[in-house]
């Protein structure tokens, strides 16, 4: 089938953890066509082509960022009854934001009120489109001052948010600068019903809430494409820090807040499933107005690295004597926010009570090839240092030996530590001292490593962890001491854990698992809301007869061998085995049958019980 | 798997709990009063408790430190923070000229010298043909035409950089006007000479006085600039401190004409030393006088013309420029069309209109009659359309700044590892 990849994050041009996603789900499914559409951030797209698999067929990029072109192109101006629409629609819209939020029903996500699918603001919405796709003037529209003053006269309604009341034309200039760069998806022309369009998708995968899904929005409006959407970090959530550091004023940012709200609420509110990356998105969601019976959490899936490889930790006495049995590795990127302070002191502890611990820091560069060498780091990295070498004499086994320190700082890729495996191998227990940690993703590597772990009880550890490994409370060392303790001092526990840990991480956090996911999603979504469309003849004219009757038609009444009493469930499998999905369309024809059919049957077993 | 010691997901009340024998923390009765405490600017400065949730997020609070509070999730922590902590006062919208760009405003160096002398090169080179045609005022038109002709390059090239950047640049990418602009000039160079030509009157040819005087319309880019600039701070300043759109309006309706008048008086009294240097270098039949004035006139007319474009075409409206630019090249080419025409057999009579006006006012009538209409359309269609607050979005074009891109889009940086989420963390 036709998938229809919406993206925001710079693939296939940039390589960002993201991005790395987006590829690795491309190269899982072969069997299936995609069609990428990007949005690019900032600067235009590279010229040429990206490197991009064989099963993507076209790429389509169009600028988020950056200057509009305002002036209408050499056709003319809009005409009047255009603008008028505009300014009903555009009104509609900007009232709909400068509204307060409505509360949710209570009981369908965390309490209080949140942004909510709102009809008048979706209408609005779509009537936008429809004029972009009349005239390509909305852009200079959005930025014009018949828009300025239509967002000047919502935001001093007695019904307005009070935090907008006091808009200046300064904030309503900023705020319909941003508004002109958030609707530019509406005036693309990716929008057509032809070959190249979204109209010609069997579904549209978004990879954001935001701009990305706006077309997903519209084709699911005007064509009736699926639209699925995945969130591997919540967008309203980010758009929120960005904001709050940019120099904006109270009501500019009030108004975009609002906007991003209810564009996600909308997003969530028409997507056939939205997937998020861990719990935590999955909860800003829900707050967005997710519904959370089309929800679903998928783990994104990490590359293993070679860790899967690492021999699985001994369980006897002679484990408890040898090196990597009392060593305690910790693998990341040195920054204030991991509290090695806190560690430090810990093993200080934990030396009291057990002399001939020793302690690895593995530092590896910064995740997502940030800028390395950050001063904070830099300093920090020093410090930690200088303390090692304070709390703890280097030591020697005997008189006539070279002695070294019992903490060791050594850099992945280094002479000693050459892969990250070996880091692992070098130690019987991975430790994670975190004060602030979002989803942690060097704690996935331990437990791919087969390591059991003690770790401080931020972000997501206990989602990751889930029973397979020890947990205390952050900045509490004593508390760490005594965990590391317990493990250092027990071989067979240490092995259970481990073991446990590699199970589960081998379960939930595989790359295999997220692509498969996918799939299953991919075609539960095409056999339960197949696109109706007209099938065309070779004249361009409809085709009489182009579809069997019995397409449409529930249950299985065609196969006369069927048995009668066929399980309610059951009959939903049915139009993938009977149509999938386009018959009159050629380029599906050799890629549909044969790997769909087991599989669909199987996830749709998955499924039932979901849905 | 044993309990010991601490089972996982049993660990949320571990940080509140005092420990047995280590030391016991300072409560309070009311918990979320320190966490007020420290998160008072965030608080304060949020439009709604999802930005506070966010914000907390990125600080480490999560739903178990929230439990600790008493209360089911971050959400509702947010929002009893948000309730509780009064909003501030709306803090004054930014300055409106970036802090680097006063102080280096305030303190004249070596930048602001080597900005000067950016805007006054063209105009310097443009004195070296000026001043060659008029020592070679008796020789061969081709060698005039070479002269002519080298200097428009070295002056095409010593304008790009004060069209490119600082504030007389064009931020977005629109339908150019420059054909037409190109003409205009061209004309004031060499369209008395076609048209005294095909007129019949005289040969083609570059006459210095029109040398000398585009010379001063080139010297007149540096107050141009200076000008546009005075005009776009003192807008941006208007908007910031005006409350409504209507406030904006009346309050910068003057300042196009402002700006206008005094474009018009630096361009006069360039005008006027460039005509007084050429009267006292190559001294005309003194019957003249009144044909004198018309010349200047006309340059004035186009200088103000072309500087009203700039300043409608920055403020991103270029659709306004290409119809008075477009009407005065229209006239121009006319009067070029009419003349040439009339060389014809039988169409003595066409030109008759032009060749009256050009025997009494002199060749230069043709592009003030052209220039001042239209340079007095852009004027009201500027003082109209510029008071308007849609003119004025994004930042003022710093003196330096030379890219596309809208100033006002910050790059956020990313520093806490929350902020990063998993897979948030994007090359921009």
């Amino acid at each position: 089938m036709r998938i229809g990849l919406l993206t925001e994050s710079g693939y296939p041009y940039a390589t960002g953890e993201s991005g790395r996603w987006c590829d690795r789900l491309v190269r899982g499914l072969p069997e299936h066509d995609f069609d990428i559409f990007a949005l690019t951030r900032g600067r235009p797209a590279p010229v040429g082509d990206p490197p991009v698999p064989r099963q993507v067929r076209r790429v389509r990029t169009a600028p988020l960022l950056g200057p509009a072109a305002l002036a209408a192109p050499l056709g003319g101006s809009a005409g009047r009854r255009w603008r008028r629409r505009f300014a009903e629609h555009f009104g509609q819209l900007v009232s709909a934001v400068c509204a307060p939020g409505q509360r949710q029903p209570a009981g369908s996500g965390p309490s209080g009120p949140g942004p909510a699918a709102d009809p008048g603001f979706a209408e609005a919405l779509y009537g936008l489109a429809e004029l972009a796709r009349e005239h390509p003037g909305l852009p200079g529209a959005l930025r014009s001052e018949a828009a300025a003053r239509i967002l000047e006269r919502a935001c001093r309604t007695p019904r307005a948010l009070p935090a907008v009341n006091a808009a200046q034309p300064a904030d309503l200039l900023a705020v319909a600068e941003e508004l002109e760069r958030r609707l530019r998806p509406l005036s693309l022309d990716w929008h057509a019903d032809d070959e190249k369009g979204l109209g010609s998708l069997d579904l549209c995968h978004a990879t954001s809430s935001g701009a990305a899904a706006l077309p997903g929005l519209l084709a699911k409006r005007f064509h009736g494409v699926p639209l699925l959407v995945t969130e591997h970090g919540s967008g309203l959530r980010e758009h929120y820090l960005d904001r709050s550091r940019a120099p904006l004023g109270a009501p500019a940012r009030a108004l975009l807040a609002s906007f991003r709200g209810r564009t996600a609420a909308e997003v969530y509110d028409r997507a056939a499933v939205v997937t998020a990356g861990n719990t935590h998105v999955r909860r800003w969601q829900q707050r967005c107005g997710a519904d959370p019976a089309r929800m679903q959490t998928v783990y994104p899936g990490w590359e293993d690295h070679g860790l899967t490889a690492v021999a699985e930790p001994e369980a006897d006495d002679a484990a408890d004597t040898s090196d990597s049995g009392r060593t305690l590795v910790w693998v990341g990127h040195v920054e204030p926010s991991k509290d090695l302070v806190a560690l430090l002191h810990a093993f200080a502890r934990v030396r009291r009570e057990m002399p001939g611990a020793r302690l690895l820091i593995a530092e590896t560069g910064p995740r997502g090839g940030a800028s390395a060498g950050h001063p904070e780091s830099t300093v920090y990295t020093a410090h930690c240092r200088a303390l090692a070498a304070q709390l703890f004499p280097d030591e020697a086994a005997s008189a006539l030996a070279v002695g070294d320190n019992p903490v060791a700082f050594e850099p992945v890729g280094g002479l000693e530590i050459p892969r990250l495996a070996d880091a692992y191998t070098a130690g019987g227990v991975a430790v994670l001292s975190s004060v602030v940690e979002g989803f942690p993703i060097g704690l996935v590597e331990s437990m791919f490593a087969a390591r059991a772990t003690v770790s401080t009880d931020v972000g997501a550890v206990c989602e990751v962890i889930g029973g397979t490994g020890l947990v205390v409370p952050p900045r509490n060392p004593r508390a760490l001491a005594d965990a590391c303790l317990a493990l250092l001092r027990d071989s067979g526990r240490r092995a259970r854990l481990g073991a446990a840990a590699r199970a589960r991480a081998l379960e939930l956090f595989t790359v295999e698992q997220n692509v498969s996911s996918y799939r299953g999603l991919y075609l539960e979504l095409v056999s339960h809301c197949p696109v109706e469309r007209e099938e065309a003849g070779p004249d361009g004219g409809p085709l009489l007869f182009g579809r069997t009757a019995e397409s449409s038609v529930p249950g299985s009444w065609a196969a006369a061998a069927a048995p009668v009493a066929v399980p309610a469930a059951r009959t939903r499998t049915v139009p993938i085995a009977a149509s999938p999905v386009r018959g009159g369309v050629p380029h599906r024809a050799g890629t549909a049958p044969d790997p769909v059919g087991p599989k669909a049957a199987r996830v749709l077993r998955g499924g039932e019980g979901r849905a | 798997m044993s309990t010991h010691p601490t089972p996982p997901g049993e660990c949320a009340e571990g940080g509140a709990t005092p420990a047995r024998s280590g030391p016991v923390r300072r409560g309070s009765v009311d918990p979320v009063r320190a966490l007020m405490q420290r998160h008072r600017a965030l608080c304060e400065r949020a439009v709604d408790p999802l930005e506070i949730a966010a914000g907390l997020e990125a600080h480490g609070v999560t739903d178990r430190t929230a439990a600790r509070f008493r209360h089911r999730d971050v959400f509702s922590l947010a929002e009893e923070l948000y309730a509780r902590v009064p909003r501030a006062a709306q803090a004054p919208v930014a300055p409106s000229v970036p802090a680097a760009a006063r102080a280096e405003r305030d303190r004249p160096g070596a930048r602001g010298l080597l900005r000067a002398a950016v805007y006054l090169l063209p105009g310097v080179l443009a004195t070296t043909p000026a001043a060659a045609l008029l020592l070679l005022d008796e020789a061969d038109p081709a060698v005039r035409f070479a002269a002519a002709a080298a200097g428009l390059v070295l002056v095409a090239l010593a304008l790009r950089p004060c069209l490119r950047r600082g504030p007389l640049r064009v931020r977005r990418g629109a339908r150019s006007a420059a054909p037409a602009v190109c003409w205009l000039l061209g004309y004031a160079l060499l369209g008395d000479g076609l048209l005294a030509r095909g007129l019949g009157t005289a040969e083609a040819s570059v006459s210095a006085s029109s040398a000398v005087l585009t010379a001063a319309l080139v010297f007149a880019v540096a107050p141009a600039a200076w000008c546009a600039r005075w005009f776009a701070v003192r807008a941006h300043r208007g908007l910031a401190a005006s409350r409504h759109l209507d406030e904006f309006a009346s309050g910068s309706r003057p300042l196009v004409p402002a700006a206008v008048t005094l474009f018009a008086l630096a361009l006069g009294i360039l005008l006027l030393s460039a005509e007084t240097l050429r009267v006292l270098a190559l001294p005309d039949d003194p019957g003249e006088y009144g044909r004198h004035a018309v010349a200047p006139a006309a340059v004035a007319a186009l200088g103000i013309l072309l500087f009203v474009a700039r300043l409608l075409a920055v403020h991103g409206r270029p659709r306004a420029v290409l119809v008075g630019v477009g009407a005065a090249v229209a006239v121009e080419a006319s009067a070029l069309a009419v003349a040439l025409v009339s060389r014809l057999p039988g169409c003595e009579a066409l030109a008759a209109p032009v060749r009256a006006a050009v025997a009494a006012y002199g060749p230069a009538v043709v592009p003030l009659g052209a220039c001042a209409p239209a340079a007095l359309l852009l004027l009201v269609l500027a003082t109209v359309l510029l008071a308007r607050a849609s003119a004025h979005s994004g930042r003022p074009a710093a003196w330096g700044q030379s890219t596309s891109r809208p100033a006002a889009r910050a790059e956020p940086s990313r520093d806490s590892p929350m902020t990063h989420h998993l897979l948030g963390d994007e090359e921009r």
